[in-house]
């Protein structure tokens, strides 16, 4: 009985886990991008091709994937349309000579083999996709005027029964920090909700540096099991 | 010959669409991407021949291609071309042009440089009006973007500044284009064919002349909507020959033309959200011109507007519907104002076109598209500035309403 029990724990643990997989994102970018971070209208501008460097001088590629749940995510969360609709979009750019077709590749591995070879390219891929060779980025929501800097972080406590199950996953928070550093309110704001709460408890504990003005800031916290 | 080679290559597009994928290559150690496009329509009217084919029997010659190559130079310079052929009834009639050939140095998002030929940014359609596979209808709509008269406003040489310029998180992005150069029509576009099939048949040998405007849009906080206005101002002359009708003993004789006033007003939004697009405007176009050698004048003033809706019922099948209003009037001066009397009442077939459109677009894969459109078109506004109905086409005189079938199928890479 207790056996069955555990399994039917779990099966559920693993099933939230995987759908949770499937409905989030994350932004990738060549060590050669300075910046660490991008806010979401910089991400827009970039993918619909209409600026080519970032706020800090970063100048940045777009690649894409061609079709599947990361590529429709990404276009309907940050440029606010369709997957198809993104296509027209570049093809009427296209056709009348104002830009190149952006790189659009099959596979999020392809993506983020392109990303790390290609200077200044920037990408995006399941949460869950191993990301070695690149960095990800931070995205700042649009209240974000200033930048940031933690000054000090307290790493999440990985739940036992999660990590002996080697259950992975990322956590996205939406961080108010208020003028003087400390974070005053925690948002979840996507990713794997078994993990939410253990890494809200500890951002709350983060400080940044001071700002003149109260900051929001979107935050990516991953949970993977060490060696 | 040219035209069954036209044919088989879209034969082969058809036939070859899964494979099909832009075109990339190195020139000097840079990127070069090819990219093509081509379209084959039918068109069966109930009554009256229209847009210059035989369509009351039912009519294919509505074909168009093109191709393009472009390159980067370096992250801010780019250059390129297309060419473009069609054959419409009898316009186009397989004569290829240069449809932009151009360089381009963006400096900063919000200015950049364009100088050759450029498309025009008139709305929200002038410069993508021939790539049928970003919409969902197989004809935008007629009243503001008439296939017949293509060549008046498509392109001009010279050159655009233009760039976006973010307003804030709350204020949207604004978007500027201001543009000068020459336009020169095709004589085998509209405006050349209406004069050859006229009462009193004029050739023109060239159509043109200088054309410069601007368009401002405005991509609103508010998400997914977008307005916008456009502003054309032209001064265009016209050479060929004619038989004076006043005098035809003269023989054949050089004609002129030249216009006083010619310019386009333009107001345009569109809402997309999701799956759903809904876009309307309003375009008046008014021309006044000497005419017949300096002997009359003509003026005339047309007024089109639109609003269409389209939804993408599932991701290959999407539908939409538009209404489009076209309306016109027009006044002679001189020896042409003895015979032609002014229009000026638009409540009369010959001085409108008002089209109710059900269209349904399925794409059978990421290249290849096929549509299927009905249009009920009431009244066939035949007046000096052609809309699709030219009097040459129907030499037993036109009848008030037509309903057409278009079916079009088209291929991009």
């Amino acid at each position: 009985m207790k056996t069955t029990l555990l399994m039917l724990i779990n099966g559920l643990l693993m099933l939230t886990a995987m759908n949770a997989f499937a409905s989030d994102i994350k932004i990738i970018a060549n060590t050669s991008v300075s910046s660490t971070t991008i806010s979401v209208s910089d991400l827009k501008s970039v993918f619909l091709l209409q600026k080519r460097t970032l706020r800090d001088g970063s100048p940045v590629v777009p690649v894409l994937t061609k079709s599947g749940p990361s590529q429709d995510l990404f276009v309907r969360q940050y440029l606010n349309r369709e997957t198809e609709e993104l296509q027209y979009y570049y093809q009427g750019l296209v056709f009348t000579g104002k830009t190149s077709m952006p790189k659009q590749l099959t596979s999020d591995a392809e993506v983020v083999e392109y990303v790390s070879k290609t200077k200044g390219a920037i990408g995006y891929v399941n949460s869950t996709s191993p990301t070695e060779g690149v960095k990800i980025l931070t995205v700042l929501s649009e209240e974000s005027k200033f930048q940031r800097t933690l000054l000090k972080r307290m790493e999440p406590e990985y739940p036992e029964a999660l990590k002996i199950r080697h259950i992975t996953g990322n956590v996205r928070l939406l961080l108010t920090i208020s003028p003087k550093g400390s974070v005053e309110n925690v948002e979840v704001v996507g990713g794997n909700p078994i993990f939410a709460e253990t890494a809200a408890k500890a951002a709350r504990l983060w400080v940044y540096s001071a700002a003149p003005s109260q900051t929001k800031l979107e935050v990516n916290i991953a949970f993977e099991p060490g060696p | 010959m040219r035209r069954s080679l036209i044919l088989l290559i879209i034969t082969w597009f058809c036939t070859h669409t899964r494979t099909l994928h832009a075109q990339e290559f190195k020139v000097l150690d840079r990127q070069v991407q090819v990219h093509g496009f081509a379209s084959q329509g039918f068109v069966y009217t109930s009554a009256n021949n229209w847009l210059t084919m035989q369509s009351a029997s039912g009519s294919a010659a509505f074909t168009d291609f093109g191709a393009n190559a472009s390159m980067e130079v370096t992250d801010r310079f780019r250059i390129g071309a297309q060419v473009y052929d069609r054959n419409l009834g009898n316009l186009g009639e397989w004569h290829p042009s240069l449809d932009w050939a151009y360089a381009d140095y963006r400096w900063k998002p919000w200015l950049g440089l364009r100088g050759g030929k450029v498309k025009t940014t008139i709305g929200l359609y002038n410069d993508t009006q021939d790539y049928e596979f970003l919409n969902t209808f197989a004809l935008l709509p007629q009243s503001v973007y008439p296939l017949d008269m293509r060549d008046t406003n498509v392109s001009h040489s010279g050159g655009d500044v233009y760039g976006d310029i973010p307003l804030g998180a709350r204020g949207g992005v604004l978007s500027y284009t201001v543009y000068g150069g020459a336009r020169s029509d095709s004589t085998y576009s509209g405006y050349p064919y209406s004069l050859r099939k006229s009462a009193a048949p004029i050739n023109l040998s060239s159509y043109g002349g200088t054309q410069y405007g601007a368009d401002l849009r405005w991509q609103t906080p508010y998400p997914g909507l977008l307005v916008g206005v456009s502003r054309v101002n032209q001064h265009d002359e016209g050479h060929g020959t004619f038989i004076p009708f006043w005098n035809p003993t003269e023989g054949t004789v050089p004609y002129w033309t030249r216009t006083n006033a010619s310019w386009i007003n333009q107001y345009y939004g569109q809402f997309s959200k999701k799956r759903l697009r809904i876009d309307s405007e309003y375009r008046r176009t008014y021309v006044d011109a000497l005419a017949m050698n300096g002997t009359s004048t003509a003026s005339f003033d047309v007024r089109g507007w639109y609003i269409s809706g389209s939804y993408r019922l599932m991701r290959r099948l999407s539908v939409g519907s538009y209404y489009s209003h076209y309306a016109m009037t027009s006044v002679y001066g001189g020896i042409l104002g003895q015979v032609f009397p002014p229009r000026s009442d638009t409540s009369l077939p010959q001085n409108h076109i008002y089209d109710k459109v059900v269209s349904a677009k399925i794409d059978l894969n990421r290249f290849w598209n096929v549509k299927v459109e009905g249009h009920f078109m009431d009244g066939y506004g035949d007046g000096p500035y052609p809309d699709g109905f030219y009097p040459g086409d129907n030499p037993k005189g036109f009848k008030p309403n037509t309903n057409a079938l278009v079916l079009r199928t088209g291929v991009s890479f």
